[in-house]
């Protein structure tokens, strides 16, 4: 149980970068370039706090050793129920708490200098402060109505960034993808939430849990509804079928990139998942979905990194691939392993993006074919993205290895054979397109002008490069596992853990370490790099060859398998069409009824405007007319013959009076 | 009265009697009739006003009958006759200053030709 002032301090993680937004958004004309340093100080507390929260739960502050969960109500519906706003901190939240907040950190140190000179650099410090706010707001959520609440704000808070050069139509059209594609997802998690209100009357992640274990809701009510929240988090992680929105948020700047692929936005989806971990394990066929849209995005996703010539889209693509792996260890129950590889992968890949910042820093440009024989211009950023790069494709003892080994050798274990092939088959592509990427950006020979006068980025910029390279190799050894007989012991695995209901319903065996599997993904990554050598260093005539001879599939590959061209053959075709239907409607019946109105006043009026004679005598005359006209309605029954008298002498006054 | 004939009785007793209320009314109406005919056919501004009268008098006569022949009103309908004649002079005092002046400005008080309100 923890004091009122521990809950404070738990509840200022999210509050103190929201806080900061405001002061921002309100005084950043003011502040100008010096509101980095109020968001740095937001956020480190931040970061301090949520230090503070994984030792409590740890069980290292006196007190803690438990979940850290406490609540207050916050709508009340009497008998329709009510719902609660609180924080449920396990060891899940809390390491991607201490995660979040680190890579925020990081990237807002570095942006100081990237973004130097931006005409909207307050508002650039405040809408990434609102982003880490939203996405630690998520992560402490216990429900899904808060957890709904800051996964849309999370993802107006990628809209807002990734079209920040919003004066580029590029940008423009990137964040309104990225916004209407992730909207699809979030519609169907919505939809899943009603189904789980509506019948368990709860929206508590655990009170769904019990109440499907007793079978408040079940067969395939249950089972659409756990594919729905699915289709949420395969939305906001960029998994197939709707990836294509995060290649093109490339469009936003570079530390904007490296904070949506490493700690926010998309590690939103792969943490829905791991934390509505025991509603999944009760459906297997949900499971399986998940395992198998995971394993298949890790494939294509990587196919499609292989070509690219824009440095930031390899690594985009490389993070569709990476979260395919997570859900892939996700789906055939090595939760462990799926949220290490969250955690591994947020260093190495905010690392990737920050090295990447640095070039194009450094030469404003994004074509690896403009750059080449950067290694000794800068130093610091290729041994940065080398070390990133060996993470990435798994190398021994990299962070990434421990994470990737452990998910490829619990498909092998599990028996799910077809999804091995694919894992194994794209460690050896992500080893090769990452060291394409690294061998054109820094050997060879200068191909610009731009590459030639390139120099190293600034100490703001390579200081938090260097921080996560340090952890990009050494995040990994807290999850060693035990078979590898070093006695340190397997921390993370003892740290996060699926529930004890989770493990006993998937009913598998603790992953164990195998030596033999581990050596093949190695021996695999390092073929992948080795290739990447013969192609791009050694001969590199030969790529040009190859990618002419095949032209087809390189084109095919380039384009992303053609999937934006076919969603925009069928869904924005028909959206579009949609859209000029509807406005078609709006123009010519609702538009012309209105007008049509407004013409039938106009007609109205002109045919009475030839009553308005000026004639004083014709105005008298119809005063006497309207006033017989009452007469007769009102008196009728009396004074039938006397009006129809009096109408018979004015009708004959009138008729003498036209003739005179 | 002996010896009278008996239709001559009958007449003097007509004429001696309290005429009925229709006969004011009737005169009432013949006379705002009239001023209405008048109202609508003439050309002359200042006919026109004369025209009115006639009607606002042939009000005024059925108000002063109805007074005379319904006690329970006390009386109101003659009241109500004077306030009528006291507005009319006021009405015939500005018409005849507008009509004054709209001579002064189109020497002429044919109301056909005064039409610049036309819609």
């Amino acid at each position: 149980m923890q004091t009122v002032g521990q809950q404070l301090i738990i509840t200022a993680i999210p509050a103190l970068p929201a806080l900061v937004f405001f002061v921002l958004a309100l005084f950043g004309r003011l502040l100008k370039e010096s509101a980095q340093y109020v968001a740095i100080l937001g956020v480190t507390i931040s970061l301090v706090f949520s230090a503070f929260a994984l030792l409590f739960v740890a069980g290292i502050v006196p007190g803690g050793g438990a979940p850290i969960e406490f609540a207050v109500n916050w709508i009340n519906l009497g008998a329709g129920g009510n719902f609660s706003m609180g924080v449920y901190i396990d060891g899940l939240a809390a390491v991607m708490l201490v995660v979040v907040s680190f890579v925020s950190l990081m990237i807002q140190l570095y942006s100081g200098a990237f973004m130097e000179g931006d005409k909207r650099f307050a508002w650039f410090y405040a809408v990434l402060n609102l982003f880490t706010a939203s996405m630690l707001g998520l992560v402490l959520a216990p429900n899904f109505i808060q957890l709904y609440v800051f996964w849309e704000l999370v993802g107006l808070c990628s809209y807002l960034l990734v079209g920040h050069w919003f004066e580029k139509p590029s940008a423009r059209d990137a964040a309104m993808k990225a916004f209407i594609v992730t909207r699809i997802g979030d519609a169907a998690l919505f939809v899943g939430i009603i189904i789980f209100w509506a019948t368990t009357g709860s929206v508590a992640f655990s009170d769904i849990s019990l109440a499907a274990q007793s079978g408040f809701i079940g067969g395939s009510l249950f089972t659409t509804a756990v594919i729905l929240v699915f289709v949420g988090a395969v939305g906001k992680s960029a998994q197939f079928p709707f990836h294509v929105w995060l290649p093109d948020a490339m469009e936003g700047p570079t530390p904007v990139s490296a904070l949506i692929h490493a700690a926010t936005m998309v590690a939103a989806g792969v943490y829905l998942v791991a934390r509505t971990y025991d509603i999944f394990v009760q459906s297997p066929t949900a499971m399986l979905t998940v395992a198998y849209i995971g394993g298949f995005t890790a494939l294509m996703a990587a196919t499609m990194a292989l070509v690219k010539r824009d440095i930031k889209r390899v690594i985009a693509y490389s993070t569709v691939s990476q979260l395919g792996y997570m859900m892939l260890g996700l789906g055939i129950g090595n939760y462990t392993g799926g949220i290490f590889h969250l955690y591994n992968h947020a260093f190495f890949k905010a690392l990737l993006f920050l090295c990447a910042g640095s070039i194009i820093y450094a030469m404003n440009s994004y074509n690896l074919f403009e750059m080449g024989g950067l290694r000794r211009r800068m130093p610091i950023t290729f041994w940065a993205m080398v070390i990133a790069g060996l993470s990435l494709s798994g190398i021994f003892p990299f962070s990434g290895f421990w994470s990737k080994d452990s998910i490829v050798a619990s498909a092998y274990d599990e028996h799910y054979y077809l999804l091995f092939g694919m894992a194994l088959l794209t460690v050896f592509m992500t080893a090769f397109y990452i060291f394409r990427a690294i061998f054109l950006a820094f050997t060879g020979e200068p191909r610009t002008q731009g590459a030639r006068e390139a120099g190293e980025s600034p100490g703001i910029m390579t200081g938090p490069m260097m921080l996560l390279a340090f952890l990009s190799i050494v995040s990994g050894w807290v999850g060693i596992p035990p078979g590898l007989g070093i006695p340190i012991p397997d921390y993370f695995a003892e740290f996060v853990h699926p529930s004890e209901f989770a493990v006993s319903t998937l009913n598998i065996e603790e992953p164990s370490f195998s030596f033999v599997l581990a050596a093949i993904s190695v021996v695999v990554a390092l073929l992948g790099i080795g290739l990447a050598y013969a192609l791009y260093v050694a001969r590199p005539a030969l790529a040009g060859t190859l990618a002419s001879r095949f032209s087809w599939l390189h084109k095919f590959l380039d384009k992303g398998w053609y999937f934006d061209a076919l969603y925009g053959a069928t869904f924005v075709r028909f959206a579009m069409w949609l859209g000029k239907a509807t406005r078609g409607f709006d123009r010519n019946v609702i538009g012309g009824a209105v007008s049509g109105v407004g013409r039938g006043a106009t007609g109205t009026g002109g045919l009475l405007q030839r009553l308005q004679s000026g004639g004083v005598q014709n105005y008298a005359l119809f005063i006497l007319l309207s006033v017989l006209i009452i007469g007769i309605v009102v008196g009728a029954q009396y004074a039938v013959i006397v009006v129809g008298l009096i109408v018979l002498i004015t009708a004959a006054a009138f008729a003498v009076g036209t003739r005179l | 009265m002996p010896g009278v004939p008996a239709q001559v009785q009958q007449f003097i007793d007509a004429l001696v009697s309290a005429p009925p209320l229709e006969g004011y009314l009737v005169v009432g109406a013949f006379l705002f009739a009239i001023g209405a005919w008048g109202a609508l056919i003439r050309r002359n501004a200042v006919v026109i006003f004369m025209c009115v009268e006639l009607m606002i008098n042939g009000v005024n006569l059925t108000l002063v009958a109805f007074a005379d022949y319904l006690p329970g009103a006390g009386g109101l309908g003659v009241s109500y006759a004077v306030l009528v004649i006291a507005i009319a002079a006021a009405e015939i005092a500005v018409g005849l200053a507008i009509v004054l002046a709209v001579f002064r400005s189109r020497r002429t008080v044919n109301v056909d030709e005064v039409t610049s309100m036309r819609g």
